[in-house]
């Protein structure tokens, strides 16, 4: 095995010492330290930007090759399984003219526990209510209801002002502990984009209906 | 980096994706691809690439299980064989690394881990 995780590479110049390739030592001041921690910070920041577009990029393809193959719930799920990490994920259409939903796809996680949160309630209908996803870590205390504990996000899908469905996170994957910045960036790629596909593809099954 | 052959082995259509971009971006690999584990050990034979990339999870032959079939062939034995899976917990990589793994790898995949991972293994 030769391991993985990121290898720290000694600075080019030391603390006041010789160079990495051996040269005479030139002092490092406080100057010259402080713009080359902005460089890295810079850097950081710019591999962190590269690889959110990759990922938005990936799920912009997938999302674009449901179209054709009519997977569109599916696809959103992988979406989430692959780019996120969780394996627990449940889609939801809402019908807003009965305000109902009704399941379109789950993995990872019972039909029998999903049933609860067909009755609209608790951060599972909050999420309608104002059109706006929630995240259990910003809920207030107390307000979960029993059948929420696993759920760690109700991602509304919402495109021009209609709601077309609600995306259930259950638990992360183990080597997860909570939601990171490039997951709630993809998340909201997906509150547009997922709803503009799901639309499509409604739209889609009028057109071929008898 | 060189145009070394990179076999990609997932079921999953947007970790092909992900993957697929990551390298076009970020290196010069040849990358190919198979969907599930009898597809990855007919192309390996076929094609002999210089590291194989593959999910665990898997429809008709799971990664493990083709793991343990290219490392049983002379042809194939070889190649180093990188495990990629949603499954951290330690009985699932010691199931992987006994099955023949030459590294294990947990998803979501981190791009700079992914690459660095790879640089090591083919000797870059």
């Amino acid at each position: 095995m030769i391991g993985t995780g990121n290898r720290s590479r000694p600075p080019a110049v030391g603390y006041g010492g010789e160079t990495a390739n051996g040269n005479s030592a030139i002092p490092a001041g406080t100057e010259e330290l402080r713009v080359r921690v902005q460089q890295l910070s810079l850097r950081e920041q710019i591999e962190r930007n590269h690889f959110l577009l990759m990922r938005l990029n990936a799920a912009n393809a997938r999302l674009i090759q449901s179209l054709d193959h009519g997977d569109v719930f599916e696809a959103i799920a992988e979406i989430i399984a692959n780019l996120m990490g969780c394996e627990e994920i449940a889609v939801f259409d809402y019908h807003p003219e009965e305000r109902t939903f009704s399941l379109a796809w789950s993995s990872g996680v019972e039909a029998a526990e999903l049933q609860p949160f067909l009755t609209g309630a608790g951060m599972f209908g909050r999420a309608v209510q104002q059109g706006l996803s929630q995240f259990q870590e910003r809920q207030a205390e107390g307000v979960l209801l029993p059948h929420e504990k696993n759920l760690t996000a109700c991602v509304i899908l919402k495109s021009s002002g209609e709601i077309v469905g609600v995306i259930a996170i259950f638990g992360l994957l183990p080597q997860k502990s909570n939601l990171e910045w490039a997951d709630f960036e993809l998340l909201k790629f997906l509150e547009i984009y997922g709803a503009v596909a799901i639309k499509f593809q409604r739209l889609q099954g009028k057109q071929v209906a008898p | 980096m060189s145009n070394k052959k990179i076999l990609l082995v997932d079921d999953s259509c947007t970790a092909r994706l992900v993957n697929r971009m990551i390298f076009s971006q970020k290196s010069n690999y040849v990358l190919i691809s198979a969907v599930d584990g009898k597809e990855a050990v007919e192309r390996a034979k076929r094609e002999k690439p210089d590291l194989i990339l593959m999910d665990i999870v898997m429809p008709r032959m799971t990664g493990l299980e083709a793991c343990r079939v290219l490392k049983k062939d002379k042809d194939t034995q070889k190649i180093p064989v990188i495990l990629l899976t949603t499954r951290g917990e330690e009985q699932y990589v010691q199931e992987g690394y006994a099955s023949g793994c030459s590294d294990y790898l947990t998803k979501p995949v981190n791009d700079g881990e992914l690459l660095d991972l790879l640089k090591a293994y083919l000797g870059e």
